[in-house]
């Protein structure tokens, strides 16, 4: 519409307030919900990719080349997770470190640190295969493996397991935890099972174990 | 309790609501903008989008000649959402050009960059510029063929300077062909570098603008004409506030904006090869040259000017220089048109002619840019005619009509040619 | 005014999208593909068809086993049992099992990843280049091709189609028509048929996110037009102060 000469003072004809309010809160409410439907693509961007989910997929190793005593490392979901072939003069000294632990059933503070059927006491699904996930719960560094048992500057009474390198931490050969030290858990135990005898499957539960 | 909030914020910072209303609900703007005053808050709003879904393609991206093609088929496949992101960039980057160029036609329809505006308009132009150099370097890094060899041909312009040329894109690319290092560099420029440059001139130009304040269809000065309206006794008669009034027009328009790029975006992403094209879904590959090279349309009328400008005196140089004339005039406009009326409601026959006359040189060139006219032309004249005489002949007249422009321009308002008709004292309409 | 230059922009809209085919142009007129993304049985034949007779020498090295068999309702076992045989994993890419050197050496250069084929080419260009093989005795490996003159592939489907020779032109140098001068083990419309399956196979797997857009685009346009019908309602209510 065209008006020459518009009367712009004029303020005194009746507003509905009430349909202005409504409409603007309206607007306001489906563009609020625009914009968050909008963001959730983004938020979802940052999650792992198919391609590091593909590299995060299960990792099968065999067992047969690992000997008594012999740890060995494979990288799942880029962790290092050990893989320990325990001698039986291994097993036979973890009951004894009990009282020297923090959390010797894995029921306490480290409740959650390992899948139902590998909280036992040697926090396996097999007595001599250790499967573990090789990161210090203190900060995060790898743990060296100190497998032998004899006199170690840090434990004169060392019955083989676990020193971090970074602030001393000790574990067994369980990787549980002992008194004394700063890390506050038992390592971590992914999900595993055994595919056959001597084939191990990290980051899958046993069948009927979820 | 709201109170309190903005009691606390004003004695920490005493300049924050004072700017708010300022630009905002103080910003007083002619009442009887029509549908071509969209175009500059729908800039605005390409400008967040690119910088946003741009922040989220780097985090994915990889600058390198030998992972840059593999990233982006890692973003539009493994990366969730990925595929989304790349396609509001990419429709973001061409919807960016469509909206500028409507801009800056309504500026000259208007007579938006005379007096007092003209640093508005110097600031437009700049902020064009700047966006140009943006998509070129953001064209390049998908490292597709077709970002190969545009990189190659463009950076070859600046060959043709005499003496310096060779080395000059010797430096520029950082190789003897665009290599990783070329990559690396518009990496660095695209992300960074232009968008800061960018982003400045973007806030120079509104505050410029808002300082004089905005024109209006009519080219009326709402500032010289009566005061007084219903929200303030002393602002302008024919203005209102900006808000609510335009940001709830504007809203409208970025209502109607939105539904034609998310049905590019989700329908039609490609554009027809238009906003992706083709042959960029083929790896860079320094051997073999696309068969139908060409820049993305938006480059398509000023590279046409280079090609129809033929090379003498054992140089090239002439239509590299016709080009960025093409562009350094448009910066001139202010002074080239000395016409006292604004709008083109008002002003004289020659110069809604010459007008009209501009903007088909401008699509032509465009046309001819593309290549189109190896299918336009025969349909025309018959298939049996000689296509690139044809194009050079009508590329020629059209390089001549787009600056005869500027001539004609300077000539109808400095010799006092043009016969305006009455401009009113107050706006006329509004819708 | 506003009228006008909405049906402008229209206007030059059209003329662009329907100018749009600057795909490559030289060669003969292309028939249409006529494929269909959302045809979920024609992709699943056309993965069939790509995994038994290309697979051998093109890779698909963007797409993982798991995504198509996630976007084509495959299950795990079907893909790998009955598609995947190199061994792969199923979160791994299509990747041909072909020695380069060996490709090579058999056809003078590798055979391309085909990925990106119909975003390069066009589904039109890949659907008449496997419809226009013709047996050549001058070409070394025995065949040639109309879309794609002297092409390095020997014709990987010729059982299907059988064998077309080329009817040449009155001065011998243009290739006028094809004829099936040997039928294969399909009629030429189960051929035909095959071939665009293939098709819609491979312009699947240039853009796998095409079927989450078009499934999304539809809800996204709508909510907007909701948005901008209030926006729109919001604004005349603002403006009835404005005169």
């Amino acid at each position: 519409m065209a008006c020459k000469y518009p009367e712009s003072l004029m303020a005194n004809e009746v507003v509905d307030h009430g349909r202005r309010r409504f409409l603007t809160a309206t607007t306001a409410v489906v563009g609020g919900v625009g914009v968050v439907a909008a963001a959730v693509p983004f938020i979802k961007s940052w999650e792992p990719s198919a391609r590091a989910k593909a590299a995060g997929a299960p990792v099968t190793q065999s067992l047969k080349k690992i000997e008594a005593g012999q740890q060995l490392i494979v990288a799942w979901r880029s962790l290092p997770v050990f893989i320990v072939h325990r001698s039986p003069e291994q097993l036979a000294a973890l009951p004894k470190q009990d009282p020297r632990l923090v959390d010797p059933k894995s029921n306490g503070s480290s409740a959650g640190q390992q899948p139902a059927y590998a909280q036992n006491e040697t926090r396996s699904i097999k007595p001599e295969w250790l499967v573990m996930v090789g990161i210090c719960t203190h900060l995060g560094c790898v743990p060296n493996y100190v497998g032998e048992m004899k006199p170690e500057p840090f434990d004169p009474n060392w019955q083989g397991g676990y020193y971090c390198p970074c602030h001393h931490s000790r574990y067994d050969m369980a990787g549980r935890v002992y008194q004394g030290v700063p890390a506050p858990m038992n390592m971590q135990i992914p999900p595993y099972h055994f595919v056959d005898e001597n084939t191990v499957q990290i980051g899958v539960d046993p069948k009927g174990a979820a | 309790m709201a109170n309190a909030f903005t009691r606390w914020f004003d004695e920490r910072a005493p300049g924050l609501a004072p700017t708010y209303r300022k630009h905002m609900t103080e910003y007083y703007a002619p009442k009887n903008f029509n549908l071509w005053y969209y175009f500059g808050s729908l800039a605005l709003l390409v400008l967040v989008n690119q910088i946003l879904t741009g922040i989220f393609l780097t985090m994915n991206y990889d600058p390198s000649a030998t992972g840059a093609f593999d990233s982006v088929q890692y973003i539009m496949r493994d990366v969730e959402w990925g595929w989304l992101i790349r396609y509001m960039h990419t429709t973001g980057a061409s919807l960016f050009f469509v909206v500028v160029f409507l801009h800056m036609f309504r500026g000259l329809l208007y007579g938006s960059y005379k007096k007092p505006r003209e640093l508005v308009w110097v600031l437009g132009m700049l902020i064009f510029l700047v966006l140009m150099a943006e998509a070129f370097m953001g064209y390049v890094l998908p490292w597709g063929n077709m970002s190969f060899w545009g990189a190659k041909v463009i950076t070859s312009l600046f060959g043709t300077i005499p003496v310096i040329g060779k080395d000059l894109v010797e430096w520029i690319v950082g190789d003897y062909l665009p290599a990783d290092a070329t990559l690396n560099r518009f990496f660095a420029l695209h992300v960074i570098a232009l968008p800061l440059v960018l982003l400045l001139l973007v806030v120079l130009h509104l505050a410029a603008l808002h300082e004089v304040g905005s024109n209006n269809p009519d080219g009326v000065d709402v500032k010289h004409g009566p005061k007084g309206n219903r929200w303030d006794a002393l602002k302008p008669a024919d203005a209102i506030p900006f808000h609510p009034y335009y940001t709830v027009k504007d809203l409208v328009g970025v209502g109607v904006f939105l539904i034609v790029a998310a049905f590019i975006i989700f329908f039609a992403p490609t554009f027809g090869g238009w906003f992706l094209e083709h042959d960029n879904a083929i790896p860079a590959n320094n051997l073999v040259t696309p068969a139908q090279i060409k820049p993305v349309w938006y480059f398509t009328a000023f590279y046409a000017i280079v090609r129809m400008v033929p090379s003498f005196a054992g140089t090239a140089v002439w239509g590299v220089i016709a080009m960025f004339g093409s562009i350094a005039l448009l910066f001139a406009l202010p002074w080239i048109d000395a016409g006292k009326v604004k709008s083109v409601r008002y002003r004289g026959t020659g110069y809604k002619v010459a007008l009209a006359v501009f903007v088909v040189s401008f699509l032509c060139l465009a046309i001819i840019g593309m290549d189109l006219t190896d299918e336009y032309l025969p349909r025309i004249f018959g298939s049996d005619i000689d296509l690139t005489t044809w194009d050079n002949v009508i590329g020629r007249i059209m390089t001549l009509a787009y600056f005869g422009f500027f001539v004609f321009l300077w000539l109808y308002t400095h010799l006092g040619w043009e016969k305006t008709k009455p401009v009113p004292e107050r706006v006329t309409t509004h819708d | 005014m506003t009228k006008r230059l909405i049906s402008t922009i229209l206007l030059s809209l059209g003329l662009l999208l329907g100018s749009a085919s600057s795909w490559a142009e030289e060669g003969p007129e292309l028939p249409a593909a006529g494929n269909n993304l959302r045809d979920q049985a024609s992709l699943q034949r056309g993965a069939h068809l790509f995994f038994n007779y290309c697979v051998g020498c093109h890779s698909l090295k963007y797409l993982r086993y798991s995504r198509m068999a996630e976007d084509l309702h495959l299950s795990e076992q079907d893909v790998m049992q009955n598609l995947n045989f190199t061994g792969a994993k199923f979160d791994d890419p299509v990747v041909s099992h072909m020695p380069a050197e060996l490709a090579t050496k058999a056809f003078g250069k590798d055979p391309p990843d085909l990925s990106l084929e119909v975003s390069a080419k066009g589904a039109d260009w890949v659907y008449g280049y496997l419809n226009a093989f013709y047996l050549d005795p001058k070409s070394p490996i025995g065949w040639n091709n109309t879309v794609l003159p002297n092409a390095a592939m020997p014709f990987p489907l010729w059982k299907l189609q059988g064998e077309q020779t080329a009817v040449m032109s009155k001065d011998g140098k243009q290739v006028e028509k094809l004829e099936l001068s040997h039928p294969g083990e399909l009629t030429p419309a189960q051929y035909q048929q095959a071939t665009r399956d293939l098709v819609n196979f491979l312009d699947y797997a240039s853009e796998p996110a095409a079927l989450q857009r078009h499934a999304y685009g539809v809800w996204v346009v709508l909510f907007l037009v909701l948005f901008t019908f209030l926006a729109f309602l919001l604004k005349k209510e603002y403006w009835k102060d404005v005169h």
